[in-house]
């Protein structure tokens, strides 16, 4: 059989990627350095780098290994910044204290997403109800005054974590490092098991999911919780990074941002997203200088990965050494 | 002791159309029972009926003496009646020894927090899993295509995948939705000797949907008959043969 021969780097790769996996952790910590290098205003790039990858990460469960077009992902990030802002503000607690909780109320929103998928809507018209999700919240968001600060937004007390004030951009770098890695390595932990199987069994045949004994809509609700934790964890830290919360962050635009990473890195990718959030949060920021070349190169960004790389940036890594060959990328 | 599987009086109505009509048979453990009738006559429907994809209006549904008529798919999977599809059932964005994986999905009992954890118990019963996935496609001469694309393989060796993962939990019961669609004349001869020797070593129950009539005159205990949804002839495959109802069926009347 010519398939055997041809599919022997996969196996190879796999096994490259099993030893490379080990060095993950090794990652993080060659970032260590990098804030020396920074001057403020990149520091605060990166991190904003570092808060659009569980933003990325979150969206690609539901998008990419669910494959369920659902488009609530910006209603997590607003819900996950603005718990961590009103715990903040309105009870004290220091920023270390609120992220969990954000995450949580994340997972929670997540799961009130997923009712319209788990009553059988697909396609166009999930896209279009989970949307609703997203702008409601931002009605939300101006209506509740009193916790939220309306539409003049809200001042987020400077950040702490555990007695240390973040109140330069190097430490919530690091802060944010740590966040960032915890919701990658988790997330690929649950990709690689059953649960990550169960979720690619659904994106490819609902029915067929079901006939090999999956609960397909536990699993539903799983991967949208899961998402919603992620991005939740990921609106704190963006809480504790811009300082004040307002409800324009939280529109049609930061979700297209969104949507544009998971593509832009690979649908079903987790280093996709991660490349995604890499690319697509700071190749604008860079442009910064020269008005209105920040949303062309956003733009040209998008349509020339579309034309040339449909299946996103991870297909570029994946040509590149076998070892970044993502588990679930599939040419 | 109660059949492996009973059907009484099952009928499908989808609006106005009755699909499956009063329709009753059994199936004892290690028996093949094949189930025939022109295209419409509700054969597909029927396995919807027992796999749990098709409502059921009336009648009951018993796999081990137990009613399952009322449950949901994955839950009548996960007692023990699996099902292959008609159009290919393998999941695309899955490499054959995933999509075998994803048929032990029941049996690997990792929990949630342990796999988030990094359990060394999650690790183990994943690894084991990934064995025994890897030995059932032995079994079939499939383990050079463990890691290739589901889309990727021909497709006999789809169908044989499908079987494989359908029999990764060991089931009592296993419905086949027209296996032998598009295989060459010596794959059907395999495959009609691996049906056989799952229902006989295995002591598996088959149901078997099959156009291709000599296979499953050859390999059938028994040979149910569908006609416009109503049950015509449920005998062993002579008799069915010299039946003149079965002709009427397929050739109308004459």
């Amino acid at each position: 059989m010519s398939g055997a021969a041809r599919h022997a780097p996969v196996t190879a790769g796999a096994r490259a990627a099993s030893k490379l996996g080990r060095l993950f952790w090794l990652v993080p910590l060659l970032l260590l350095p990098v804030p020396l290098f920074l001057d403020q205003y990149q520091q605060y790039v990166a991190n904003l780098v570092l808060v659009y990858v569980p933003v990325g990460v979150g969206f690609n469960v539901v998008v990419g290994n669910l494959g369920l077009l659902a488009f609530s992902n910006v209603a997590f990030f607003g819900i996950g910044a603005y718990t961590s802002g009103i715990l903040m503000l309105k009870l004290g607690l220091p920023w270390w204290a609120t992220v969990f909780p954000a995450g949580v109320m994340g997972g929670i929103a997540g799961s009130a997403a997923s009712v319209p998928a788990l009553r059988g809507v697909r396609l166009f018209y999930l896209a279009i109800m989970t949307l609703a999700f997203g702008e409601l919240m931002r009605w939300v968001y101006i209506r509740w005054e009193p916790l939220t600060g309306g539409s003049f937004g809200m001042a987020v007390p400077t950040p702490s974590a555990f007695g240390w004030s973040l109140d330069a951009e190097s430490h919530k770098f690091y802060a944010f490092l740590v966040l960032a890695t915890a919701v990658i390595a988790l997330t690929n932990r649950l990709l690689r098991s059953r649960f990550g199987r169960a979720f690619m069994a659904i994106r490819g045949n609902e029915e067929a999911a079901a006939a090999m004994g999956i609960p397909t809509d536990r699993y539903i609700l799983l991967g949208f919780a899961w998402g919603g934790f992620a991005v939740g964890i990921a609106g704190s830290m963006y809480a504790a990074l811009v300082g004040h919360l307002s409800p324009p962050s939280f529109d049609l635009s930061e979700l297209i941002l969104e949507f544009a990473i998971v593509m832009v890195g690979g649908l079903g990718s987790l280093l996709g997203s991660v490349v995604g959030a890499i690319v697509l949060t700071a190749a604008p920021e860079f442009f910064r200088d020269f008005p209105g070349f920040e949303e062309l190169v956003f733009g040209v960004l998008i349509v020339a990965v579309i034309l040339f790389l449909p299946r996103g940036l991870a297909s570029l890594l994946a040509r590149a050494h076998p070892a970044l060959r993502d588990r679930y990328y599939r040419e | 002791m109660a059949p492996l599987l009973e059907l009484s009086d099952v009928t499908v109505r989808f609006g106005g159309l009755t699909a499956v009509d009063q329709v009753s048979f059994r199936v004892e453990a290690g028996e093949i029972c094949a189930l025939i009738g022109p295209n419409g006559a509700g054969k597909s429907t029927l396995f919807n009926a027992i796999a749990g994809n098709a409502p059921i209006q009336s009648g009951r549904v018993l796999f081990r003496g137990d009613e399952i008529q009322q449950m949901t798919p994955h839950a009548i999977s996960a007692r023990g009646v699996r099902r292959t599809f008609q159009n290919g059932g393998l999941f695309g964005h899955l490499t054959v020894l995933e999509n075998v994986l994803v048929g032990l999905h029941t049996k690997v009992d990792s929990g949630f927090f342990g796999v988030l954890a990094g359990a060394r118990k999650s690790h183990r019963t994943e690894a084991g899993a990934t064995r025994q996935a890897r030995g059932l496609l032995a079994l079939m001469e499939l383990e050079h295509v463990a890691d290739a694309l589901a889309t990727e393989l021909s497709g006999g060796q789809q169908r044989m995948v499908e079987i494989v993962r359908a029999l990764a939990t060991d089931p009592p019961l296993l419905l086949l939705d027209e296996p032998a669609v598009g295989l060459a004349p010596p794959m059907r001869a395999r495959l009609g000797d691996i049906i056989r020797r799952l229902a006989k070593e295995r002591s598996v129950g088959i149901v078997l949907i099959e156009h291709a009539i000599e296979l499953v005159m050859s390999i059938s205990d028994r040979v149910v008959v569908l006609n416009y949804g109503r049950k015509v002839a449920d005998a062993p495959p002579a008799e069915v043969r010299a039946d003149r109802n079965v002709l009427e069926a397929y050739l109308g009347h004459g």
